[in-house]
């Protein structure tokens, strides 16, 4: 049985730890090409299939150089995830204007950058999936997360319009809305309150790998190409 | 060597317009020539088409010069005649540009 991404090159951008990790191992194991886009050098480069290039999403002159070397290097991209993200949990009133500014930049603007580059290489070849991860955050809405889930939100609709403008050329833009999983990003925050939001859940647990695989291998389907603009969130949020 | 470099941009945009081009009925085709308008009332170009053409051409003029170029940009939108008028004010504009 042939693998379920073999052939295909993946870009994901925040590969170094966390979901990217995990979805980075995860597409290689599946036999495709990654590459990561991360914000400091990534000491996974030695692993077979693997590229790491250093690249801050949020600002342009950067991601224009990594896709310049992505052009350079391997000359395509059939799946984007966008996937880096910065959260800073704390009340509006006292939130820093910088914090605010980070995940705008990173959430937003990083991945509207990168999912048009990456739209540029996929309209030659006619073909395209653009996955956005987004979070319980963005429907939950939950106090000390104001501009986190604006930012999630915003991801959201970014992935609705640009799945009008790229479906000429056959390029899907989907969004998974994840619940807490076990990551560096969640060890961040206070636990007690993840607890309460996990235990509201219709499905009241944290997520596990394979939830987030299970829909992100749907929407990077070849049999996906009628499936766009559209967010799936796991656990039941709604 | 300023010539070479006028031949190069000139060629990048013909490029592109072939590209488009071929995904075009024959009915469809556009006429390439210097004069030949990208944008306005007298452009056999849609939006999509002429989104296609630019990103084919700030793509192949960047990792050319090596320089991230935008046509787009306020710069460039601000501009009268704007850069897209015709094949030859695009030239020349791509040219400053890289200059």
């Amino acid at each position: 049985m042939s693998a379920l991404h073999g052939g295909k090159t993946v870009l994901i951008t925040g590969a170094r730890r966390g979901v990217g990790k995990l979805l980075r191992d995860h597409f290689l194991a599946q036999d495709a090409r990654v590459i990561g886009f991360s914000r400091h050098a990534d000491d996974a480069n030695q692993i077979e299939g693997y590229t790491s290039l250093a690249v801050d999403v949020g600002d342009a002159e950067s991601v224009a150089q990594g896709f310049a070397q992505v052009r350079k290097r391997f000359g395509a991209i059939d799946i984007l995830v966008n996937n880096a993200s910065v959260l800073t949990s704390q009340y509006a009133l006292i939130l820093p204007a910088s914090s605010a500014e980070a995940m705008l930049s990173t959430n937003v603007l990083g991945s509207f950058l990168v999912a048009r580059e990456a739209a540029k290489l996929m309209r030659k070849r006619k073909w395209g999936r653009i996955i956005n991860i987004s979070s319980m955050a963005a429907r939950l809405q939950p106090a000390g997360d104001a501009v986190y889930a604006a930012s999630k939100a915003a991801m959201e609709v970014l992935a609705n319009v640009m799945a009008r403008e790229f479906a000429p050329f056959n390029i899907t833009c989907n969004t998974l809305g994840i619940t807490a999983i076990e990551t560096d990003m969640l060890a961040a925050l206070p636990a007690d309150k993840i607890d309460a939001i996990i235990a509201a859940l219709p499905l009241p647990r944290k997520a596990v790998a394979d939830d987030i695989l299970n829909v992100i291998d749907f929407f990077a389907s070849e049999r996906s190409s009628y499936i766009t603009a559209q967010t799936v969130y796991l656990g039941g949020v709604n | 060597m300023s010539k070479d470099r006028e031949t190069q941009v000139l060629d990048m945009i013909y490029q592109a317009l072939r590209t488009l081009n071929e995904e075009r009925g024959p009915d469809e085709q556009i006429d390439i020539q210097l004069d030949t308008a990208l944008f306005g009332k007298n452009s056999a170009l849609d939006s999509l088409a002429l989104v296609s053409v630019i990103v084919d051409i700030e793509t192949v003029v960047s990792d050319h010069f090596e320089r991230h170029i935008s046509l787009t940009d306020d710069a460039a939108m601000s501009r009268d005649p704007v850069p897209f008028s015709s094949v030859m004010v695009l030239k020349n504009y791509i040219l400053e540009l890289v200059a």
